[in-house]
């Protein structure tokens, strides 16, 4: 399993988010996405009883005697304790950012789309994995809340298709609120654009991880956000703030381009840091694309644990 | 450098119109949206203002259009000393160009239009011009101009006039001229022979001070010594054989100081020369000739008496039109009883005279009948009862048919109750005057029975005395022409139909009163037969200048007036004049020296009138007066004193502007830059879209 493309199922690759756009459904889109996947690619965030053999440790007190390796006992004398991976379900939560500047769009497909079908495939796929899906949705407040539930597919599922993206976004003060949210360990998957200081976005999502909870922070961009293709000189208006701007695309496009790259870089590094998963995802990119890079990279987690 | 119109210069700012287009040309006008202008904030200087401007050129093309756009707005002129001293200098010049028709002696006219050509010539660029042409009246073109060119046109195309010389209205108008000009510098031109006939009328004339008056005489000092001229015609009817004949005689006038012999001097009639005789005339004097007699026809006959030419020729001639001679038919109905004298005074009143002849045939009341009226213009009841029944009634239509009739009061004249209704009025019984009996204390001059005695000395029927008369009370309609001292009415005239009726309230012989002892009694029984008679005198020439009235000429026309016709007048040169239909309907001017013929063309036969038309011979004086004393008349100096140093006036920068006019060249480089603009501008687009 170290090579992601092993996953891929033929027939399912790299479908198009603009023709997966046209699905009307939620359900649908994302049955078709996760359709093929293996079940089970990913662990549960702590060790526990499971077929799939994790590590040896020292015996201490307390532990149950029945892991106790006698194997080893018996070639070293000591007592060993084979750990298994807690092979079980867990609670998956998608926090949406629906702020307005997800709203953007200039592929036909919007962020906000995006990160809505990015949401579904994984509730949907974690559905099968017997999970519990949640679904909390942000700008600068917490908008939706659907706490994590394994029969709330598909509340979740009509929650993201009536999703607007509407006020100026914010990542501070929802994801101070979602804290309380999350008192079981699950797994949190953050999508939104980031438009914030890598710093800021750091400081907001890091509490998040205080429960013992995987965050996966998905950034999602659109391709103009990240290649400024404009060549025009004209107005530009911040979706966020309202604030128009004259500006001359073409003597600051390469500026731009390095300080989006910084940006990324900054949030990656940061999120290493802290031990938060981060994936880039540019809209044009296809979902299922995304997914694999996406659970290939929790799958080495998962490994080196 | 000055501007007239400074504030304009802020519409410079619109420079910064073409220059923002190059700054931000390539900005679209529609806004395009963006998740976050976050990192586009961090890039400094990212808005137009840094841009760089692209099209040089181009930008200075719309910059230096736009500027010379506003710059033509702002109205600029230079104070440059040079220029200033040209504009200081800058005159106003009046040229006045005499051609009344004594300006034909010999070469004057051709002298007079060189001398306007070199005072034209001599114009500098900024002075302006007016040229006025002047005899009797005073005709200006362009007024105050600059355009050499129409100027001389005008003066190669100028003729001379039949008027004679009155300088008043020239420089009255001169004076117009100079009083509304704001140039600083006035100049006057007075280019004629100065006769002394038309300095009179320039009394009253002033130009403004500092007005300079150059006059340019184009006479010569011995040439007024040579001058012969016909002065007029006198015309002796007689009748041989039952013809009527003229004898035409011609006053000759020689104003020069040699006498004249062996002159030349033709009679033509109709054009062709009828006889030719020779005069002498005496230096300053005058001289008659006679021609043999013309047999007149029944139509008038054009004539003209021509001297041999001589250095004006203009007064060289003298035309005419001579008509058959004219006569009044009159009835005289007397009374049967009355004695044979009683009519007397009358006839013989009525025989003398020629123009017109009076055709007198008399009757008795008795044997009136209608028939009498036959070819009669005018009937005259002298002392004698009203005719009643049919032969009233005749006597009613012929008045109403435009006949005339005179009621002389007397004391067998009634009038019958079944009578024709002619009388002004109610007549009483006859009333006495006692003592030295009455006179007439009241005569209304303005009619055309009296209008000849209002000049003095002239005939006086005041002096008559009446010691009888009939009292007259005037009805509605009737005009009282005359009145006794006491008030009662002398003379009553009332219009019925087209003719007139006129009661004479005394008897017309030496019975009632002593007018017929008076001499003014001839001149007023004619006066009184020729109104009744409609008798006008045909005029047998006219003076240049004059106004003829067609509607005082349609007797002589036979047409049925100016609503009815439609006249075609030719003038002596042969051109057709316009009869105006406005307020100078039927007036025409005389203007030309020759004859006028006059027709109706709605008449399928009509006569020919021809007017003769001369020139004024006030006109043929050339003696002169000596040009500084008009010119001092006129400017208030004397002869050799300059003109008052006019007072410095300071040149307006309105008028430097305007003269200068420097915003039409500005505008007319605005202009090409502007197309040069588009040229490069349309180029350019190609090139982009070509390259995208």
């Amino acid at each position: 399993m170290s090579d992601t493309t092993q996953f891929t199922p033929a027939g399912a690759r790299f479908l198009d988010p603009t023709v997966l756009s046209r699905i009307g459904t939620l359900n649908l889109l994302a049955r078709i996405v996760v359709d093929g996947f293996i079940n089970g690619l990913h662990k549960a965030p702590y060790l526990g009883v499971s077929i799939d053999f994790a590590e040896h440790r020292m015996y201490t007190p307390g532990d149950d005697i029945r892991f106790l390796d006698w194997r080893v006992f018996a070639r070293t004398d000591r007592y060993y304790v084979k750990t298994f991976e807690a092979d079980t379900n867990c609670n998956l939560s998608v926090l949406l950012d629906v702020s307005r500047s997800m709203s953007f769009g200039s592929k036909g497909i919007t962020k906000l789309d995006y990160g809505r079908f990015l949401a579904a495939c994984l509730c949907h796929f974690s559905t099968q994995q017997r999970d519990r899906v949640g679904l909390v949705t942000f700008d600068s407040e917490v908008v939706e809340r659907v706490p994590p539930s394994a029969k709330h597919l598909e509340v979740v599922l009509h929650t993201l298709d009536q999703v607007e993206a509407g006020r100026p976004g914010n990542l501070a003060r929802p994801m101070f609120q979602m804290t309380e949210f999350f008192k079981r360990r699950g797994i949190l998957a953050v999508i939104s654009d980031l438009y914030e200081e890598p710093e800021s976005v750091i400081d907001a999502i890091k509490p998040l991880r205080y429960g013992g909870n995987d965050v996966i922070v998905f950034h999602i961009l659109d391709p103009a956000e990240i290649e400024f293709p404009y060549n025009d000189a004209t107005s530009f208006q911040d979706l966020e703030t309202g604030r128009k701007m004259p500006v001359v695309p073409e003597k600051l496009r390469e500026q731009y381009r390095a300080l989006v790259q910084e940006h990324i870089a900054t949030i990656s590094k940061l999120c290493t840091q802290n031990r938060i998963d981060y994936a880039l995802f540019n809209t044009a990119t296809p979902l299922d694309h995304a997914l694999f890079k996406y659970l290939a990279t929790r799958h080495k987690l998962t490994r080196t644990r | 450098m000055g501007l007239l119109a400074p504030l304009f210069l802020l519409g410079l700012a619109a420079i910064a119109v073409p220059v923002i287009i190059h700054m931000i040309q390539r900005e679209r006008k529609e806004v395009v949206e963006f998740p976050s202008l976050m990192f586009v904030r961090k890039i400094p200087f990212h808005s137009f203002r840094r841009q760089r401007i692209r099209h040089w050129f181009l930008l200075l093309l719309r910059c230096a259009a736009l500027a010379l756009l506003v710059l033509a707005f702002a109205r600029p002129f230079f104070h440059a000393a040079a220029l200033a001293a040209v504009t200081d200098g800058a005159r106003e010049v009046v040229i006045l160009l005499d051609r009344s028709y004594s300006m034909g002696y010999a070469d004057r006219w051709d002298r007079a239009k060189d001398a306007a050509r070199e005072a034209i010539d001599g114009l500098a660029a900024d002075d302006r011009a007016t040229l006025i042409f002047f005899d009797s009246g005073a005709e200006a073109g362009p007024r105050s101009t600059t355009d050499r060119a129409s100027l001389t046109g005008l003066i190669n195309d100028a003729e001379l006039g039949a008027g004679v010389t009155r300088y008043g209205p020239a420089l009255k108008l001169a004076e117009g001229i100079f009083e509304g000009s704001d140039l600083p510098r006035l100049e006057a031109v007075l280019i004629t022979d100065f006769q002394r006939v038309g300095v009179e009328s320039a009394s009253g004339v002033r130009f403004p001070n500092g007005t300079a008056l150059t006059p340019i005489a184009v006479g010569g000092g011995d040439e007024a010594e040579a001058n012969v001229s016909v002065a007029g015609v006198l015309f002796k009817r007689e009748y041989f054989s039952g013809r009527e004949r003229v004898v035409v005689a011609a006053r000759l006038t020689n104003r020069g100081a040699a006498p004249i012999t062996g002159l030349d001097v033709a009679l033509e009639m109709d054009g062709r020369e009828v006889e030719t005789l020779t005069a002498d005339i005496p230096p300053h004097g005058s001289t008659t000739v006679d021609f043999a007699a013309v047999t007149l026809g029944d139509a008038p006959m054009a004539g003209a008496v021509r001297t041999a030419a001589d250095a004006l020729p203009t007064d060289d001639v003298f035309n005419f039109v001579v008509s058959p001679g004219q006569v009044v038919t009159v009835l005289v109905v007397g009374s049967g009883r009355a004695s044979a004298e009683a009519n007397l005074y009358l006839t013989r009143a009525l025989g003398i005279g020629s123009a017109p002849a009076f055709d007198v045939r008399t009757t008795t009341s008795g044997g009136f009948g209608a028939p009498d009226l036959e070819g009669r213009q005018v009937v005259i009841l002298n002392d004698a009862p009203a005719p009643s029944g049919q032969a009233g009634r005749a006597l009613e239509a012929f008045v109403e048919g435009g006949g005339g009739l005179l009621v002389v009061a007397g004391e067998r004249s009634t009038w019958p109750a079944d009578g024709p209704d002619l009388l002004p009025g109610a007549v009483g019984s006859p009333a006495d005057r006692a003592g030295r009996g009455g006179a007439i204390g009241f005569v209304d001059y303005s009619h055309p029975v009296f209008e000849v005695f209002a000049a003095p000395r002239s005939g006086d029927v005041t002096t008559a005395r009446f010691f009888r008369y009939r009292p007259v009370e005037p009805g509605p309609g009737a005009a009282v022409l005359a009145r006794f001292d006491d008030g009662s009415p002398a003379l009553a005239e009332r219009r019925v139909g087209s003719g007139a009726v006129l009661f004479w309230a005394s008897s017309i012989d030496s019975y009632w009163n002593d007018l017929a002892k008076k001499p003014v009694y001839l001149p007023f029984v004619h006066r009184l037969t020729e109104y009744l008679g409609n008798y006008t005198p045909p005029t047998p020439w006219f003076s240049a200048g004059q106004v003829l009235n067609l509607a005082q000429q349609e007797v002589a026309l036979g047409t049925g007036g100016l609503a009815a016709a439609e006249y075609v007048v030719m003038s002596p040169s042969g051109s057709r004049i316009p009869v105006d239909v406005g307020e100078r309907a039927g007036f025409i001017d005389l203007d030309e020296q020759g004859f006028y013929e006059v027709h109706d063309a709605n008449a399928a036969e009509t006569d020919l009138l021809t007017l003769a038309v001369n020139v004024d011979l006030a006109e043929s004086d050339l003696s002169a007066v000596d040009p500084e004393e008009l010119s001092s008349a006129v400017t208030g100096r004397v002869g050799g004193e300059r003109a008052d140093a006019a007072p410095p006036r300071e040149v307006g920068s309105s008028d430097l502007e305007r003269r200068q006019a420097i915003w039409w060249y500005l505008l007319v480089a605005a202009l090409l830059f502007f197309v040069a603009e588009t040229v490069v501008s349309n180029r350019l687009s190609r090139t982009v879209l070509s390259a995208e």
